[in-house]
């Protein structure tokens, strides 16, 4: 269970990035985060990865309080971010220092095979294109068998083609290993198509605006009637959100 | 299935015109007709008696001199002085300048104590401290040496200070994400990423060094081929002169090879880039 406790996030320059955000996940839930830009969203996958410190409140992960990265949790950031001058093999198996020669090649093929670049092990990430990188940069993140997945708006840089078609293999990788997944996104349907439960949130500073839960069964249809209009609940909230947002302000 | 089709179509498109574009040695070529027509030429003037040679030696002169210095396993003993130095040199003022590059770049309150100092000091021209390292040093190697490590160590200073500063927080925060601290952040992150700017740096900081090197056997040596320089000057010998200098670029060039041939394997990944352009 990923347990959320009253977290708060103000920087140092002033910013408050969240407030008294509270969220319990249970083991194997897919839950979207969705918001407009600033509303705190990369700041909430940061706390949970233990690359930030809250302000107040606690993050836990099957009870354990997390204050530093913690090999439970495993981070895809927006970019691919892979290391340049290490082949997409050893990309890929960067977190399995101390592993066994023989052992850590299996896992290493294993997760590029998950995604789909089996064949690729030995290209540099120079070679691969937006869609191939970020794919490496998942397979890097679940190689270590993480419980928990943290996803940073992990396809927003990519075509309309090849994030479709990476989000139902996300998908398909859930539903073989069942991690915790905590997806965030400010695409709707990205949203619906993935997660059980969707959560909207509200800017400066960020907060938990209202709650979804989506029933529909995997692998869903986009064009669906039911998905259609869950899509529109979801557009009209995020829309209110985003109204409100703006009086505030103005 | 349309788009796999176009797909094939346009890479045939592109591979004719690869083929029929520029050949590599080209530039080579090109590079090369100017200087070696001049040699030529001057060659030909001189044989001709349309000019004199005595100030500008023929090329057919220098390649006599350097002949007759190697001969006796003079000139050998001339570069092993200069190399001996260079390398000295260049080795105590590369590790000052990591060592220093790295904790200015790495540490704030390092950077803050000591980087103003090196800065100030850096203004002033190298040469300017000749005087002094004589006086502390005496005039034997030791104070060659204290120059060129002096030339070397700013460029090198600087350069690994920048890479250091230079490096990517979003890449540093993968080496955190996979629970990196301390020495192995630096050994399997901070390095890596710095690699490319500090081989540049060392480069540049080589390249001082044969500067200096110059600078420190003209102002008194008894072999070098810095001497060679001073010696040839005293006695009007100008195809001395010029072989030296020869020398001097040939064997810059190639202690710059080394630099790079040695990296090469550690940057591959870098020449895949090159090379996929
Ligand atoms: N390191 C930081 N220092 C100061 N302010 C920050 C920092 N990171 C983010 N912020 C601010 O916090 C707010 C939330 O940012 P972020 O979590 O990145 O939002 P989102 O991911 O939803 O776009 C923004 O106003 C942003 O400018
Ligand atoms: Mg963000």
């Amino acid at each position: 269970m990923l347990e959320l406790r009253h977290l708060s996030k103000v920087y140092p320059n002033g910013t408050a990035a969240l407030q008294d955000f509270t969220l319990n996940v249970a083991n194997g839930e897919a839950v979207a985060i969705i918001g407009g830009s600033g509303c705190g969203k990369s700041t909430l996958l940061r706390l949970i990865a233990g690359l930030e410190q809250p302000t107040k409140g606690d993050v836990l992960v099957d009870g354990e309080r997390i204050t530093q990265p913690h090999p439970a949790v495993g981070l895809v950031f927006q970019e691919p971010r892979l290391l340049p001058w290490l082949t997409v093999g050893d990309n890929v198996g960067f977190g399995l220092e101390g592993v066994p020669a023989a052992e850590r090649q299996r896992r290493i093929h294993d997760a590029l095979e998950s995604v789909g670049l089996a064949e690729q092990a030995g290209k540099w990430p120079r070679e691969m294109s937006g869609g191939m990188a970020q794919r490496v940069a998942l397979a890097r993140a679940l190689v270590t068998g993480p419980s928990v997945l943290l996803l940073d708006e992990p396809f927003s840089a990519l075509d309309a083609l090849t994030r479709a078609s990476l989000q139902d293999h996300l998908v398909r990788l859930w539903q073989d290993s069942r991690p915790t997944l905590l997806l965030v996104t400010h695409d709707i349907e990205e949203a619906l198509v993935i997660a059980n439960r969707v959560i909207v949130v509200r800017p400066r500073p960020g907060r938990i605006d209202a709650v979804f839960d989506v029933s529909l069964p995997h692998p869903r249809d986009r064009d669906a009637e039911d998905f259609e209009s869950l899509k529109h609940e979801l557009r009209g909230a995020l829309d209110r959100s985003l109204r409100d947002q703006n009086r505030a302000a103005g | 299935m349309t788009v796999e089709t176009v797909l094939p179509g346009v890479r045939d498109n592109t591979k004719p015109a690869r083929a029929t574009g520029p050949s590599p040695w080209r530039p080579v070529v090109l590079g090369l007709l100017l200087p070696v027509s001049l040699a030529v030429g001057w060659e030909i003037a001189v044989q001709a008696g349309w000019a004199e040679g005595r100030l500008l030696p023929p090329p057919s002169r220098i390649a006599q001199t350097l002949w007759s210095l190697s001969e006796g396993g003079e000139l050998l003993v001339h570069i092993g002085a200069t190399l001996w130095r260079v390398a000295v040199g260049f080795l105590i003022g590369a590790v000052a300048g990591i060592a220093a590059g790295a904790a200015a770049g790495y540490s704030r309150i390092f950077r803050e104590l000591v980087d103003p100092t090196i800065q100030g000091l850096r203004a002033i021209p190298s040469l300017a401290w000749v005087p002094l390292f004589i006086l502390w040093l005496g005039i034997f190697e030791e104070s060659k040496v204290a120059l060129i490590a002096v030339g070397v160590f700013f460029p090198v200073y600087l350069g690994v200070t920048a890479s250091v500063l230079g490096v990517d927080r979003k890449i540093v925060e993968v080496g955190r994400i996979f629970r990196l601290k301390g020495f192995a952040l630096v050994r399997r992150i901070l390095v890596p990423a710095i690699l490319p700017n500090v081989v540049l740096a060392l480069r540049t900081g080589l390249g001082l060094g044969w500067m200096f090197v110059v600078a420190a056997e003209i102002m008194g040596a008894a072999e070098g081929l810095g001497y060679l320089l001073v010696d040839g000057q005293q006695l009007g010998k100008p195809d001395q002169i010029v072989a030296a200098i020869l020398v001097f670029a040939v064997i810059g060039k190639i202690t710059d090879a080394l630099i790079v041939a040695a990296s090469t394997p550690f940057l591959r990944w870098q020449d895949s880039y090159g090379a996929g352009n």
